[in-house]
């Protein structure tokens, strides 16, 4: 399995990256937006882990971007906010959504779902 | 909503939450560094047990990363306990340099917001008679407006000018052009009368500038009006 990982808070992703790579997933980091688009146009991802909040772009704006590029990704959101509004909720509610702080273990278990639910 | 108590009651109710979500957003972001810190360190121990060597400059940078975290969460507690004890009071003699810090560190845990400077030209923090929730408020508004045209990668330079004898002007400037179509709003305009503060906008050297009296008759009537609402 590989993904990627978007998030401003760098220490955290990275963190997270490492503990992924120790358990079999090969995950790469990226703390903008933008460098995620570029990410995606270059490299294959089976699932993107995005924050909802980033600076720049919403995490929601982001997987349009991504999806444009690769239609077969998949999505997690990961936030340390509540949903603000309906709309987002609407938006997030097809795709799996997990809060901060996250346990790996259930992050791994959606990863899988997600995968196998295409 | 011409009455200063509801205009406080309302906006300032929208504003007290906003900074609320936005320091927790932040918190549970510490927490989020520490709980995966913790995570990885479980990782090497349960490695270690199975016979890996465990090095330690991977223990050591964990323990820094920890501690440097509890640090930004000490700092956010400070800032969200100097913020809730802004309503103490309804008027009171601030220290103006100190309360747009803390104005500007509250507005920094948002997502969109820019880089600040703040330069302190005057060695003393000058004293000003103010609301200091409703002032937070209104200085809040004017530097979401900022970053709004900025963005997140741009930069603003707040810096304080008291050459004259009856007040301080609070100069916010980028490098680059400030988009401010639209401001001031409706609210930023009410929440400034109220103040007695003023608001000038200089679109062709790009700089705002919010003129804040010591003391203002405004500031006088404001204080008379809360007390009586207050009592009642």
């Amino acid at each position: 399995m590989k993904i990627i990982l978007v998030d401003d808070e760098q220490k955290f992703i990275n963190m997270l990256a490492k503990r992924l790579t120790m358990r079999g997933i090969q995950a790469d980091v990226v703390f903008t937006g933008r460098d995620a688009i570029n990410r995606v146009k270059d490299t294959a991802y089976d699932v993107a882990v995005l924050d909802v909040k980033m600076p720049g772009i919403s995490g929601i704006q982001l997987k349009k971007e991504l999806k444009s590029i690769d239609s077969d990704l998949k999505f997690i959101f990961v936030t340390g906010h509540g949903i603000a509004s309906r709309s987002e909720a609407n938006m997030i509610e097809e795709d799996l959504y997990l809060s901060k702080p996250l346990d790996i273990e259930t992050l791994i278990k959606k990863l899988n779902k997600i995968i196998k639910t295409g | 909503m011409d009455n200063a108590t509801n205009f406080i009651s309302i906006e300032g109710l929208k504003f007290f939450g906003k900074v609320n979500a936005s320091i927790s957003h932040e918190i549970k972001n510490i927490l989020a560094i520490i709980s995966e810190t913790a995570g990885f360190l479980h990782d090497l121990t349960d490695l270690a047990k199975q016979g890996e060597d465990l090095k330690l400059s991977l223990l050591e940078s964990c323990s820094e990363s920890i501690a440097e975290d509890i640090q930004r969460g000490f700092d956010t507690i400070k800032q969200m306990n100097q913020f809730a004890h802004s309503v103490d009071v309804p008027i009171k003699e601030i220290k103006i340099f100190e309360t747009v810090e803390l104005t500007v560190k509250l507005s920094n845990f948002l997502s969109f917001s820019s880089k600040v400077e703040i330069e302190n030209g005057d060695k003393e923090d000058k004293p000003v008679l103010t609301c200091p929730f409703l002032m937070e408020s209104l200085i809040y508004q004017i530097l979401l407006f900022v970053y709004e045209s900025t963005g997140p990668d741009g930069h603003v330079l707040i810096q304080f000018d008291s050459q004259k004898k009856d007040g301080t002007s609070l100069i916010i400037s980028t490098p680059t052009n400030f988009i401010l179509d639209g401001f001031p709003t409706p609210d930023i305009q009410r929440a400034a009368k109220f103040l007695g503060f003023e608001l000038n906008i200089n679109s062709s050297n790009q700089k705002l500038d919010i003129w804040v009296p010591y003391v203002s008759k405004e500031i006088v009537a404001l204080e008379k009006e809360l007390q009586i609402n207050l009592k009642s």
